[in-house]
Order: C-alpha cells, then structure tokens, then sequence
C-alpha cells in the first residue's frame, strides 16, 4: 500500500470555471460540469459544451460510481513531494453516465497492483486544508 | 490529389553538437545547426529569406529566456542579420511540424524562396522539469495533486489503457527499443551512436511509470537541427538531391486542454491527419517504403502505426515483430534511431530523415529503393502532422 502521509500534493488553486466543483467537494460531494442544452457531463470544465457548444453550463452531482479508464504506477522520484509513496497509482476515472468526463485521481485504500482497467471504483475525499478537499478513488464497495 | 504536390523540397540538413545538459547558450546549438542547413543546401546565409520554428519550452514550467531556454525567430533574426529576409513565423499548436508546413505554404505563396527552419531543445542542468510549486493552476489544478507532474505519465495512462483493452505485452516493445538503438549505430549525431542497447538492458531496466521503463522515454539532451526548404525548381539547382513533398496533414481533432489518458483521442487525431496526407499524396500505407513515426514515448509509435493505418489497432506491437522494421525489412522504421537514440530533439529529426531517405542521402542507414517516405512528427494527440516525401516528383 502506497503511503500517503508524507506527501505534499500541491494545492489546487480554483478559477471561475472550476469553483463550483471546488466548493461541492469540499462539501463531500463530486459535481461535474454538464451542459444545460443536451445533458452533457465534461471534465475538465470548459466555456462552450464541447458537444454542442452551448454555454449553458451548470455543475450537477454524479454518483461518483465509476471504471478506471487507464493508469499508471509511478516509480520515478524526481518530484520529492511524492517520493515517499513510490510506487503508487495514478487513475483516469471515467464516470457513470459522464461518458468522455474523464478525472484524474490517485487509486486510494488499496495496493497499487489493484489498479486495473475496468475496475469499478467510487468516489472518495480527502482534505487538503480547510479551504480545498481533493475528490480520490477507491475501489468500490459492495455491489455497484 | 493536391496540386502542390512535388513542388516542394527539403534540400540541406543541419545538426548541431548534442550534450546531455546545457553547456553553452541554445542559441549557438541553433545558430550551428541552421549554417549547417545552408551549408549542405550548397546556398550562402543571405540566400535565406523565410525563417520558422516552434519555439515552446521541452518541458513544463521553466523561464522562458530567448537564446537560452528557447531559441525564437526574433534570436535567429538578431544572430543572422539576414539582408534579404522576406518572411518568417513561430507557430504553437501544431509543434514543428507546422512549422514546415507553413514555409511550405509560403514557399508555394512566392512570398520567399529560401526558408529554414529550426527545432532548438533546452535541458537545464539539474531536474528536467519544473514540476508545479505549492499552488497547482490552471489544467494542473485536476492533475498535479495527484501526482501527474511530467508527459511521462500523461502517455502512460493511456498505454495502460491500449495494453489491457487490446491483452496484449509490454514486453514487446523492446524490439521498437532495440531495433531502432541498432539504428542510431550509423547516425553519428545520435546521443546513443556508439551506445548498443540489448533486448536483456531493455527487460530488466528501471521502471519509470509504468508501463514506460527507462528505454521509453527519450532522453532529454541539449541540442538542435534545421532544414532548408525550397521550390522544387530551385531546389534542383542546389547540391544535394530534392526530397519532394508529396502531401502533409495536421491534427484536426479536439480535446479538451487538461484532459489526459484519452487513447480514442491519439487515435481521431493520427487518423484526422494521415488521412489528408493520403489523400493529398495519392499514396496509401501500402505504397510507403520508410517510415519515421515520432516516439518520444515509445507508446507514441503504437498510436501512430495504427492511426495512420499501417496496422489494426490493437496489433501494432505485434506488427513490430520478425524484422519488419529492420532497414531491410517490409516497413523501415524510425531509420535514424528515432528520439529514443538521437535524444529528446522532437520531430524535425523525423522530418530530417524522411527527406534523408527520399533523397538517397541516409548513408550507412539508407533503406533500398526508397521512393516514398512517410514521416509522422509528433505524437498524434494533440499536436500530431503527418508528411510523405518522394523520390521522384509525380
Ligand atoms: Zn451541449
């Protein structure tokens, strides 16, 4: 199990596109930005809908059930911050029913030889500070 | 079919001394490499009247100083001190590849008549790159925390998700790592050239991010190269033979910036450039004689190979196998040794041997009977162009 506890992850720093998934975070939950127009869920959040390009954009909750799209383990130690977790694995998690919404995360509460394509995983979250929690992955509980 | 087609050549090449780290400005290893462009063309410096780069840092977060980190058109225009300059431009999106293709569009234009073009690459001593301080901003702020600090990764995931959806090995990528070293055996401005690399080194070496070990990535190196470009008509009067070009495609796909790990997304955008090139050519995968495919990660040759069609997807670290892509094989690859050996000096190496090739100049490394040579010059996500120079015009 990768450890986590002496890592120094940098601090997201929230912009206006990306605040409201920020602040629902924060709150425990995980909200993507979906397009008002055709339903739409992306992530990254961007100005047009990269489907229909509307910029009626809303951030709504997801179920925060999802796959591992792909990952990678990461043994290089060339970033300090994280050279006491090597190795560890770095996810692309692709949401239910957000299609092509595809986040980042570290896979959490599990070996690092857990992280597979496909797996089901859920959403989990971790505190950074009092001002930014950090959505995470672990891999899903019970039937999903 | 294009009808400019043929009637632009690459005709000099240049190289500049590579070191491992910086040593002298990277504006001397660019000023080395373009006189050596001219040189080769048999032209004199105020011959040169179109002037393009792509002038972005190699990697993320370092200073941008001119002359020093990265080597703009204004640098080149300050050390040249061109008479008849005409033209020139630095382009972003589409890496260096678009770089040449627009001194090909001005060349076609009339609007100059001898172009060069540069690629410059800084490796600061000390780390390569400078990963993302305290604060993550921007696209970072959705990848950074969670480790995601260099390209390394960022190729890797979708990798994983190519080798898992498709079963197949990473194993097999050590014939692409040995060939290709085997390769740069006869390029003397190789970084490896003198350097062997077994199938043994490449299975038990290092692991970086999995499934990239060490022999994956290209290794970072202080250097740069440069071309001449001209009209086909001039360029016959120059010394060395024409390489022709036949055709050129950029990516046209979107993605969404800060998205990583998307595999659907090199294969739209290596499909959405070859396809024009193609098309403009009139050639297919089928009539191609030498390919350069960019492979700064490895994984880069998977998606181009089997985005541009010259296998199925799924198939293509199978296609690399039995010495297809030995110089004698059925398709040549990455002749030169590709950025695995040369270093991380992105795709005009590729565009450099491609025409080295069409115009019978590769030397010790030159494949038979080559007339059409393709070149892919990045990784198709994001910034991919595809080209197909030929030996004889059409
Ligand atoms: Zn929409």
């Amino acid at each position: 199990m990768s450890d986590w506890s002496k890592v120094t992850r940098p601090i997201p720093v929230p912009n206006e596109w990306t605040k409201p998934f920020w602040d629902a975070a924060k709150e425990g939950v995980l909200k993507l930005q979906r397009c008002q127009a055709c339903g739409h869920f992306q992530h990254p959040p961007y100005p047009t809908c990269v489907n229909c390009v509307a910029i009626d954009l809303a951030f709504e909750p997801v179920s925060g059930k999802g796959t591992i799209y792909a990952y990678t383990i990461m043994y290089h130690t060339g970033d300090k911050r994280f050279a006491s977790a090597v190795p560890y694995a770095s996810i692309i998690v692709e949401l239910d029913n957000a299609p092509g919404a595809l986040m980042a995360a570290n896979l959490l509460e599990a070996p690092y030889t857990e992280a597979k394509v496909g797996r089901r995983v859920e959403v989990t979250f971790e505190r950074l500070n009092d001002d930014v929690t950090l959505p995470q992955f672990r891999l899903a509980r019970g039937a999903s | 079919m294009w009808e400019h087609r043929c009637k632009v050549a690459v005709s000099g090449v240049g190289f500049s001394r590579v070191t491992r780290s910086a040593e002298i400005p990277l504006a001397a290893h660019a000023l080395e490499a373009v006189k050596g462009a001219v040189e080769d063309s048999g032209l004199a410096m105020s011959d040169i009247d179109g002037l393009a780069t792509y002038p972005e840092l190699p990697a993320t977060g370092h200073a941008v100083i001119d002359g020093v980190t990265i080597v703009s058109v204004n640098c080149m225009m300050a050390m040249l001190k061109l008479p008849n300059l005409a033209w020139h431009v630095q382009v972003e999106t589409v890496n260096i590849g678009g770089a040449v293709q627009q001194a090909v569009n001005a060349l076609l234009a009339g609007v100059c008549r001898y172009a060069v073009v540069w690629r410059a690459m800084h490796n600061p001593k000390g780390t390569y790159q400078n990963l993302p301080g305290t604060y993550a901003q921007g696209p970072a702020q959705f990848t950074a925390p969670y480790g995601f600090g260099g390209p390394g990764q960022g190729m890797a995931v979708a990798y994983t998700r190519w080798l898992e959806t498709h079963k197949q090995n990473r194993e097999k990528m050590a014939t692409l790592a040995v060939t290709q070293r085997r390769h740069a055996q006869t390029n003397p401005h190789a970084y490896f050239h003198g350097v062997p690399l077994t199938r043994e080194d490449y299975l038990t070496s290092r692991m970086v991010a999995y499934p990239f070990c060490l022999y994956d990535c290209d290794i970072p190196v202080q250097g740069a190269v440069a071309i001449v470009l001209t009209t086909a008509d001039r360029a016959r009067d120059l010394r060395p033979r024409p390489a022709y070009l036949a055709g050129y495609g950029q990516r046209l796909a979107f993605e969404v910036t800060g998205r990583i790990g998307s595999l659907s997304s090199y294969m739209e955008g290596g499909r959405s450039s070859s396809r024009l090139t193609w098309e403009r050519s009139g050639f297919s995968p089928a009539d191609v004689d030498v390919a350069q495919i960019y492979d700064g990660f490895s994984a880069s040759v998977i998606y181009g190979l089997e985005s541009y069609g010259f296998c199925k997807e799924g198939e293509a670290l199978d296609f690399i196998q039995d010495g297809r892509i030995e110089l004698d094989g059925e398709l040549p690859l990455n002749t030169f040794g590709g950025s695995l050996s040369t270093g991380r000096i992105h795709g005009l190496w590729h565009i450099i041997e491609g025409a080295l090739q069409a115009s019978g100049r590769a030397g010790a490394r030159q494949v038979e009977d080559v007339n059409v040579s393709f070149v892919g010059a990045s990784a198709p996500i994001v910034q991919g162009t595809t080209f197909i120079f030929v030996r004889e015009p059409y």
